[in-house]
C-alpha cells in the first residue's frame, strides 16, 4: 500500500476536476492498481475535522507514513508573507504544506499554481510554487529540497495539469521507476512536447495559412496569441477528456504550462514587428524564420488558402 | 441549565476553504458565522489586462463551474460589442454550460453530499449499511458508477470547446469553433447515453414519468410506486434523509433569488420557462411572496463583516471596491467573502431557487408543506437535470439540422464601455461586471453563488443564507458535526469561486 495525501491550497480544485476525468485508468482503477490508501482528499474524504487533525498530527509525528504528497493550488504567502490570506484553524496553509512535505517519501504539485506559483505569482497574494517562483528554483521549500525518496518536488504543469499526466506520473513514482525530467522538473514523458505537436492545424502553420478571426479554419499562431509552438505539453497527443484539444477547437493555446503563466501580455493577440511575431516557434531563429515563412506562404497550396478542407 | 459552546468546524467536501463557527447550547445552534479562509486576489490579475482576457482568466476561478464563467464573462462582453449573436452560438453556448451543470449536480450528490450517510454517525439508521454499500467515497458502488459516467458528458464540451475544466470557446459575437455535423452527431449520443444512464440510476424512471410529478403527494406516491424509483439515488436520498429527519433541517431566511439563464435562440423547438426568453426564469422571491421581476441594480456588495476596508452600506458592483483588509480582526469581520444583498435582503439562490422562481409545481408545494429545507434543496439539484437534458437534446439535433449556419458574429477590438454577464451557475447566480477602457479591463466585478449562500453579515448585521439555514440545527457530536456538514452541503458550496474572487475589481472608477 502506498499512503496518499492530496493538499489544496490556493486553487481552483481544477487539478482535481480534471483528475476525476482520468480514463484507462480512472480513478478507481488507478488507486486500486497501485494500492494506493487514500488518506485524504478535500473533495472525497468522509473524515470528520477532528480526526483530520489526528492524521496530520500523526505524520508530523511520524506515527503514519506518508508515501505520497501531492499538492493542487499556490502557496499563498501574503499578505506580508504571514500566509494568512489562506488559513485552516487559522494558521497559515504554507506551513502545513512545508510540514507535510518534510514528511513526505515524494512529493508532486499537481498544476502550474503547484508547480510555480501560478495565478498570483505577481501579486501581493505572494503565490508561490513549491520548489519554484515562476522560473525561479526555491518557491516555499527551496531549491535544494529533496523529498525522503531523494526527489525534488515532481511538477506537473498545465492548468489544469492533464489527468493521464497525474496517472502516469503516480504509476511510476510508485513502481520507483526513473522518471527523467526537464529544466523546471516537469517529465519528459510529457513535457518533451510541443503542444502544436499534433495539433490538427499544423498544416495552416506550416504553409502560414492564418486565422484572422474566430470560428475561421486556419493556424491561430500568427493573429491570435497560440503559444501552442513554444508551450510544453501532450494537448494534442494525449487529447482532453478523450476527444479534442483547444487548438482543435479554435481556441488558442494559452501556454499554461509555461512557469511563467499567465503572461502579462493581452491573450488572443500575438505581438508582432511587421507582421512577424516576436516570439517564435521553439528554438526556431529569427532568420530562418522569415526565410522560411516567407516561402512556405507562396508555396501554400490552393486547397488550404482556400479552407477546402475539413480541419 | 444550558449549555454554552462556540466552536469553529472546517468543511471538507465543498469547494474550497471554509470554517464555520457555531453557537451551541444544549447541542443546538444558536448562532452561525461562515468565513471564506482564502483570499487569492484575482482583481490584480485581471485589471489592466486585455479587454478580452477575463474569458481565459475567470474560468480558472473555478475548476468545477470553469465554463459557467466564460458564460458570464462572454456575456458581459457581448454586451459591450453589442452584438447580436447568431442562434447557433447560443445553442452551442447553452449545451455546453448544460452539460457542466448535469455533471456537477450528480457528481455534487454523490461524490461531496450523500457520503455523509455512510459515515459511522449514522450506524443505526435502517439504511445505514446500504448507505455503506453505495456510497462509501471511493469504493461504494454509486460513486465507483458516478466516477465513471459523469466524466462522459463531459467529452461533449471538449468536442464542441477543446477541454474540460479551463477552455475559452466562448468569445464576444460567438463561439470559436464550428462543429462538423459528424461531431454534433458524437455528442448525440453522448448525451443520450448519459441520459439513459441518469434515468436508469439516478431517477429510476423516464424523464416523463419524473415530470409528471408535480406535487408533494405526486412524489410521494412516486416513491411508492416500484422498486426502480426507491432504489435510484433520488429515492435513496428521499428515504434516507426522510427517515433521519433532515427534512425538518436548514430552512433559511426563505428568500429567494434566479438570475435566470440559458438565453433561448430565435427559432427553436425549446420553449421557455416564463414569459422572458430563457429557459431558466429570472426573479426574486421574498419569504412567502409572489416573484419579481429581477432588476441587476437592485444588487448591492456589503463589507461590514468581510475583510475588506469598510464602506457604508453597500454597493452595486459596478461601483464595488475591494481593498482587502486583513488586520482587521476586531471581532466584526470574519471572512473574505462579501456579503451580497438583492433590494437589501439576503438571498438563496441555486436550483431550489431556480424553482421556487419559475413556480415549479413540485418544489412550491414541497416548501409550501415542509418549508426551504435541506433534503428539499438537494432534491432541486439532484432533478435538474432532468429539465435539462430534454433541450440539450433538442439544441443539438437543431445543430445538426443547420451545421452551415453562423457561429459567429465578427466583433471589432473592444475599446470602452461596461457591460454585465448574468448566469445561473450549478449552484445559483452568477455575475461578471466589467468596465473595458482604452481596450484594457478597468474594473472587474464578480459576484458568485456561493457569495450570496455563505455570506457573512451585512451591515445591518442580518445573517447570510446558510448562517440562517444553521440557527436550530442539533449537533449531537461537535467532534464530527455531521449534521451542519448536511446543511451547508445541500448548497453546494463553491468557495474557491468566492474567497478567491470576491469583487475582482480595481480602485475606483477613473472618471
Amino acid at each position: 500500500m502506498a499512503s496518499l495525501f492530496w493538499l489544496q491550497c490556493g486553487g481552483c480544485g481544477g487539478d482535481t476536476m480534471s483528475f476525476l476525468n482520468s480514463d484507462s485508468p480512472d480513478l478507481i482503477e488507478l488507486f486500486d492498481t497501485l494500492g494506493i490508501q487514500l488518506l485524504w482528499h478535500p473533495s472525497l474524504s468522509t473524515v470528520s475535522p477532528v480526526e483530520y487533525d489526528k492524521l496530520i498530527d500523526r505524520i508530523i509525528q511520524d506515527e503514519q507514513a506518508l508515501d505520497i504528497l501531492v499538492v493542487e493550488g499556490a502557496i499563498i504567502r501574503g499578505p506580508a508573507s504571514t500566509g494568512m490570506f489562506d488559513t485552516r484553524g487559522g494558521r497559515p496553509k504554507k506551513d502545513l504544506a512545508a510540514a507535510l512535505a518534510n514528511k513526505a517519501h515524494l512529493v508532486v504539485a499537481a498544476g502550474t499554481c503547484a508547480a510555480f506559483g501560478g495565478f498570483g505569482a505577481d501579486s501581493y497574494t505572494q503565490a508561490t510554487g513549491l520548489q519554484f517562483q515562476k522560473k525561479q528554483p526555491g518557491g516555499l521549500l527551496g531549491k535544494d529540497f529533496r523529498s525522503r525518496a531523494g526527489l525534488p518536488v515532481v511538477n506537473l504543469a498545465g492548468c489544469p495539469c492533464h489527468p493521464e499526466v497525474i496517472a502516469g506520473t503516480l504509476s511510476a513514482l510508485v513502481a520507483g521507476q526513473p522518471l527523467a525530467l526537464d529544466e523546471f522538473n516537469r517529465p519528459l514523458d510529457w513535457y518533451g512536447m510541443t503542444v502544436h505537436q499534433g495539433c490538427t492545424r499544423n498544416e495552416y502553420h506550416e504553409y502560414r495559412v492564418e486565422e484572422w478571426d474566430f470560428a475561421q479554419r486556419g493556424c491561430l499562431f500568427f493573429h491570435k496569441g497560440c503559444h501552442g509552438p513554444l508551450a510544453d505539453g501532450p494537448c494534442n497527443k494525449l487529447l482532453w477528456n478523450n476527444r479534442s484539444s483547444k487548438t482543435r477547437a479554435g481556441v488558442p493555446c494559452f501556454g499554461c504550462t509555461n512557469p511563467e503563466f499567465p503572461m502579462p501580455s493581452p491573450f488572443f493577440e500575438t505581438r508582432n514587428i511587421e507582421g512577424v511575431p516576436i516570439e517564435l516557434p521553439k528554438g526556431v531563429s529569427r532568420a530562418h524564420y522569415m526565410v522560411y515563412k516567407g516561402m512556405a506562404a507562396a508555396a501554400a497550396p490552393e486547397r488550404l488558402k482556400k479552407r477546402e478542407t475539413k480541419i | 441549565m444550558s449549555k454554552r459552546i462556540i466552536r469553529d468546524i472546517p468543511l471538507n467536501r465543498v469547494e474550497g476553504d471554509l470554517e464555520i463557527r457555531v453557537e451551541l447550547e444544549n447541542n443546538r445552534v444558536v448562532d452561525a458565522w461562515s468565513s471564506g479562509t482564502m483570499f487569492r486576489g484575482f482583481e490584480n490579475i485581471l485589471v489592466g489586462r486585455g479587454a478580452l482576457d477575463g474569458l481565459v482568466i475567470t474560468p480558472r476561478v473555478c475548476g468545477i463551474c470553469s465554463t459557467t464563467h466564460l458564460m458570464a464573462a462572454a456575456k458581459a462582453l457581448d454586451q459591450i460589442a453589442a452584438v447580436e449573436l447568431p442562434d447557433n452560438a447560443i445553442r452551442l453556448r447553452n449545451v455546453t454550460l448544460m452539460v457542466e451543470h448535469c455533471q456537477s449536480d450528480v457528481r455534487q450528490s454523490v461524490l461531496m453530499f450523500l457520503p455523509d450517510f455512510s459515515t459511522t454517525f449514522y450506524s443505526a439508521h435502517p439504511l445505514y449499511a446500504e448507505a455503506v454499500k453505495r456510497y462509501a467515497p471511493l469504493a461504494g458502488e454509486r460513486c465507483i458508477d458516478v466516477v465513471r459516467q459523469t466524466k462522459t458528458i463531459l467529452e461533449i464540451i471538449a468536442i464542441l470547446g477543446g477541454q474540460w475544466p479551463h477552455s475559452s470557446f466562448m468569445v464576444p459575437g460567438g463561439v470559436s469553433y464550428v462543429p462538423p455535423l459528424s461531431e454534433l452527431n458524437q455528442c448525440r449520443h453522448i448525451l443520450k447515453n448519459y441520459r439513459q444512464w441518469y434515468e436508469k440510476t439516478v431517477l429510476g424512471c423516464s424523464l416523463q414519468r419524473w415530470e409528471s410529478v408535480q406535487s408533494a403527494a405526486d412524489l410521494d406516491a412516486w416513491l411508492g410506486e416500484n422498486a426502480a424509483q426507491r432504489e435510484g439515488d433520488v429515492g435513496f436520498l428521499l428515504r434516507f434523509a426522510r427517515e433521519a429527519g433532515l427534512h425538518t433541517l436548514g430552512q433559511g431566511h426563505g428568500h429567494f433569488l434566479s438570475y435566470g439563464s440559458l438565453e433561448l435562440p430565435g427559432d427553436s423547438a425549446v420553449l421557455g420557462n416564463c414569459a422572458g426568453k430563457q429557459l431558466v426564469a429570472s426573479g426574486f422571491v421574498a419569504k412567502g411572496g409572489e416573484t419579481q421581476a429581477f432588476d441587476q441594480t437592485l444588487v448591492a456588495e456589503h463589507v461590514a463583516a468581510s475583510w475588506y476596508a469598510d464602506y457604508e452600506g453597500g454597493k452595486h458592483p459596478f461601483e464595488g471596491e475591494t481593498v482587502p483588509n486583513a488586520t482587521g480582526a476586531d471581532g466584526k469581520k470574519y471572512s473574505w467573502s462579501k456579503a451580497p444583498r438583492y433590494a437589501g435582503l439576503p438571498a438563496e439562490t441555486g436550483p431550489l431557487a431556480e424553482r421556487i422562481v419559475a413556480g415549479d409545481p413540485l418544489f412550491c408545494d414541497l416548501l409550501k408543506r415542509d418549508g426551504a429545507n435541506l433534503l428539499t434543496r438537494q432534491l432541486a439539484r439532484l432533478t435538474r437535470p432532468a429539465t435539462l437534458l430534454p433541450a440539450m437534446e433538442t439544441w443539438l439535433a437543431e445543430m445538426a439540422a443547420q451545421p452551415d449556419q453562423p457561429y459567429y458574429a465578427p466583433v471589432p477590438p473592444l475599446k470602452d464601455g461596461r457591460g454585465f454577464g448574468l448566469v445561473e451557475a450549478a449552484r445559483g447566480a452568477l455575475g461578471h461586471w466589467v468596465e473595458i477602457r482604452d481596450g484594457k479591463i478597468a474594473r472587474y466585478q464578480i459576484v458568485t453563488p456561493t457569495a450570496w449562500n455563505g455570506s457573512p453579515r451585512d451591515h445591518a448585521g442580518m445573517r447570510g443564507p446558510w448562517e440562517e439555514a444553521l440557527i436550530g440545527t442539533p449537533i449531537a457530536d461537535i467532534d464530527n458535526p455531521v449534521e451542519a456538514g448536511h446543511v451547508i452541503r445541500s448548497f453546494d458550496p463553491c468557495l474557491v469561486c468566492t474567497v478567491h474572487v470576491v469583487g475582482a475589481d480595481e480602485t475606483p472608477l477613473r472618471c
